[in-house]
């Protein structure tokens, strides 16, 4: 290809960090962050599908139901061709390859100390390369199948998942990314092309590289690899989701030693995905509630409610956002409790500016430290693509928030009747 | 090399790590570790790290602590218990800000070493005694720790496993001591233990950044000059070359999935006994996705997602884990067992040594991350001679097809673990 892809360079002060971005002519969008000093580098190729993606368009241009589980299983049998499998090809090159599957991305990696350039070539050429038959499909489904089966074992995901089953009704962030047994049976090299087809299109991807790289050298290969694609059609539909709970409490017993819990708050917002401001004021006001420096954390620890496995998050994405609360607990209800209680009081009196500064400083520091790990900054860069915003955006906005942002949030968030708490108790 | 790092022992007994990271990093790591010996006190010694990181004396409270790391740019102090060999580790770990990203002028590479040697030297004590609330806490803590580890069904079968095979060696201790030993604890015997930890531990101090280390290793050797060294415990762990048997032991829980352990002798005599090419041999056995165990016993015969061996260089072990139908117990065992025979017989290929050698030698994890060369020093506190990871990748590359098989040769399966499974894949599933 002749194409000149422009470059475009974005340079951050603070950081001292540079990014390069360009749009290949195939449509794939390419970032890469050099790092002075660093002897290896990280790569990823993502897709925006995930396991919430549970429908496609076929090829008569209607909307059909897959199998959940169909983008994980496709991810696992990507790695296979008619020849020598991608694991095979990487252990030549010496790379450190894997791949994941969340809720909305499907990402293929690897990292690597020399060689880089033959390792992006394995990873470009695979996931432009499907290969699947009956025989190989019908392999993976015991070795799935195991991984299903462990997870079901795996208190603090069971806990997660069953409060997504309590907190939604019908969008699909409530069924396991894996699938279930029953799920992945049904799935055949066809429903596995036919995915492949719909959301593996270079205009619906993302090729971002972290470390010792080259930006030159990236679309050179780039230009030699990628194969043209139609144009993208799939679009993701907003769910019909109601903004209320399905129910307040739900519980499983598992063999474990003392009861596990998650606690969320259900929040409804207009856009299919919430804004970086409201996810960065979401960030501060979740550690003023309930961080380390906290009267909420400290006065739950020092009554033995908690212990140092607690923790907590804002887990959004596209047409779903809930707070998360998650920790063991002698007595789940009465954190919840005493969380629901701190939330009242904290509207009650307001967000407080020495802790609103110190919580800044905080982060501050925690989002600058965020930019030293390759692997981090990689699968950030895809993150930010997709949520069509910039890599530096985040510290930008953070640099310039006001107790009035975090207030906001405050007022619009975690109110008690959208709230359910799942539970994980030891098997009598 | 991207960094340098210069090395002393300003104290008798302790070893100062100064890993210059040449201001390519954001971040700053500050490790503190001590090694004691497993035994009687390995219990109340599991509670320090805890205890010394939540509270000292500046900062009496969990919250005007946590407060002042907040201020710190975020710093985080994490604890540790760990055991290398026959030895107890017990790490106290600051990580910090570079001082380059503070806002002011101010020094947070000085406030984070200042703050490490205030929780190891200045806890919060009245009259030279920790405090009976804060030892209560930090009892609870460590119980529901040891407990919750139930909850990890991978990590408990191997704990099991290892338990169950080096039943008389000291070796079988867990990192944390018992739960009953720990509820008789008191402040007395806190207070002794950290007085014993500072006069008689192996002492590791490291500092990985681009901040200026010598006035830090001042500060740690004068405090240190303070405290009586004179009779260091001594660190030895047993190693047993090979089983004379094979020990089957089968226990179950309530779970979906089983757990197989199965525990090999690496006919070690010593943590220094031909490590180089049992590690390559380990890896090709049971390390990456070009493994034996990875290529056969997940992907031609489907039998699990994982299986897996790790050699534990420091007590001599190899440890190969899988998760399984309880069913397909006997079939796994043999497939396991198999990809050792043809290891000991040769039957891999060179493209299996290389994909090894090729991939223990990806070195990016430690040189690209401050806490992977604070790791890759700290791991190395109990060893007399320290190598570079350039270094290891060259020992690794020089291993041949013959030391390889002559490594597995000396390999015994020592115990077989199974955790069965008692519940069904269908009980307490949801709704759907």
């Amino acid at each position: 290809m002749n194409n000149k892809t422009v470059i475009n360079e974005i340079y951050n002060e603070l950081l001292d960090e540079k990014c390069y971005h360009a749009v290949h002519p195939t449509g794939l969008n390419i970032y890469c962050m050099p790092k002075k000093g660093y002897s290896g580098a990280y790569a990823v190729f993502g897709t925006n599908y995930g396991s919430i993606d549970t429908k496609i368009l076929n090829k008569n241009g209607e909307i059909e139901d897959i199998p959940e589980g169909t983008a994980h299983f496709l991810e696992h049998k990507l790695f296979e061709s008619e020849d020598l499998d991608a694991f095979a090809r990487y252990a030549k090159t010496g790379a450190n390859a894997n791949a994941y599957t969340s809720f909305d991305t499907t990402c293929y990696l690897f990292s690597c100390t020399g060689d880089f350039n033959a390792s992006l070539r394995i990873l470009l050429d695979f996931v432009q390369s499907p290969y699947f038959t009956e025989q190989t499909v019908a392999k993976e489904q015991g070795i799935i199948g195991q991984e299903i089966t462990m997870y079901k074992d795996v208190a603090d995901w069971e806990v997660l998942f069953n409060l997504l089953r309590a907190l939604y009704h019908s969008h699909p962030v409530r069924i396991d990314i894996a699938g279930t047994t029953e799920s992945i049976a049904e799935i055949t090299a066809q429903t596995l092309y036919d995915c492949y087809n719909n959301f593996y299109n270079l205009n619906n991807m993302v090729l971002a590289v972290a470390g010792n790289a080259d930006i030159n050298e990236i679309l050179e290969i780039c230009d030699e690899l990628l194969k043209p694609c139609e144009q993208f059609k799939f679009e993701r539909k907003p769910h019909d989701e109601p903004e209320e709970i399905v129910q307040e409490y739900i519980e499983e017993k598992l063999s474990v030693a003392s009861p596990i819990f998650s606690f969320g708050y259900k929040e409804s917002f207009g856009l299919p995905k919430r804004s970086l401001k409201d996810k960065i004021a979401t960030n501060v006001l979740l550690e003023m509630l309930a961080g380390t420096t906290s009267d909420l954390y400290n006065s739950l620890l020092e009554q033995g409610l908690i212990n140092t496995s607690f923790g907590f998050e804002q887990f959004t994405g596209f047409g779903y956002s809930a707070t998360i609360f998650s920790g063991e607990s002698k007595d789940p209800h009465e954190v919840a409790r005493q969380i629901n209680a701190a939330v009242k009081e904290m509207r009650e009196k307001g967000v407080n500016e020495e802790e609103f500064d110190r919580i800044r400083r905080k982060l501050y520091g925690r989002i600058v430290m965020s930019f030293n790990d390759i692997d981090e900054i990689a699968n950030d860069l895809v993150g930010a693509h997709f949520d069509k915003v910039g890599m530096f955006d985040d510290i930008e906005i953070f640099r310039s928030l006001t107790t009035a942002d975090v207030k906001k949030i405050l007022d619009n968030t975690m109110r008690e009747k959208f709230a359910a708490l799942s539970v994980i108790n030891p098997i009598d | 090399m991207n960094y340098s790092f210069a090395l002393s022992s300003p104290v008798n007994g302790l070893r100062f790590c100064s890993v210059d990271t040449k201001s390519n990093f954001k971040l700053a790591i500050y490790t503190a570790s001590f090694a004691l010996p497993l035994g009687k006190d390995t219990a109340v010694n599991a509670l320090l790290p805890g205890l010394l990181k939540r509270t000292c004396k500046k900062y009496p409270t969990l919250t005007q602590m946590n407060k002042h790391l907040a201020s710190l740019y975020g710093a985080m102090v994490s604890a540790g218990v760990s055991k290398d060999g026959e030895s107890q580790i017990l790490t106290l770990r600051i990580t910090a800000l570079e001082d380059r990203f503070a806002l002011t002028d101010e020094k947070i590479s000085e406030k984070a070493a200042e703050l490490l040697l205030d929780l190891i030297f200045d806890p919060n004590t009245v009259d030279g005694k920790f405090i009976e609330a804060d030892v209560e806490r930090e009892k609870r803590l460590m119980i529901e720790q040891i407990e919750n580890e139930l909850n990890d069904k991978r990590y408990y079968a191997l704990k099991r496993c290892t338990e169950i095979m080096c039943k008389n060696e000291v070796y079988a201790m867990s990192r944390c001591g018992d739960i009953e030993d720990i509820k008789k604890i008191d402040c007395e015997a806190v207070t002794a233990a950290w007085k014993k930890m500072l006069e008689t531990a192996t002492v590791y101090i490291g500092v990985t950044g681009s901040m200026d280390a010598e006035p830090i290793k001042q500060k740690f050797a004068e405090k240190f000059s303070t405290v009586n060294r004179t009779k260091l415990a001594e660190l030895h762990t047993e190693f047993i070359t090979s089983a004379d048997e094979t020990t089957k032991v089968r226990e179950e829980l309530p779970v979906k999935q089983g757990k197989l352990v199965l525990g090999m002798r690496a006919g070690m005599v010593d943590d220094e006994d031909n490590y180089i090419p049992i590690k390559v041999m380990s890896d090709i056995f049971g390390g990456g996705v070009y493994s034996k165990l990875f290529n056969n016993v997940r992907e031609k015969m489907s039998l699990c997602y994982y299986c897996s061996a790790g050699f534990n260089r420091s007590k001599g072990l190899i440890m190969v884990q899988s998760g399984i139908e309880n069913e397909n117990e006997q079939k796994a065992i043999e497939a396991i067992l198999n990809e050792l025979e043809d290891m000991k017989k040769g039957n891999f290929s060179d493209d299996d040594l290389t994909s090894s050698i090729k991939a223990l030698t990806n070195l990016s994890l430690v040189n690209d991350t401050p806490e992977g060369l604070d790791r890759w020093y700290c791991g190395q506190m109990l060893d007399r001679d320290i190598i570079t990871p350039e270094e290891y990748a060259e020992q690794i590359s020089a291993v041949t097809r013959e030391q390889v098989i002559s490594a597995a040769q000396n390999v015994s399966l020592d115990t077989v673990y199974m955790l069965a499974g008692t519940a069904t894949g269908e009980e307490g599933e949801d709704d759907e």
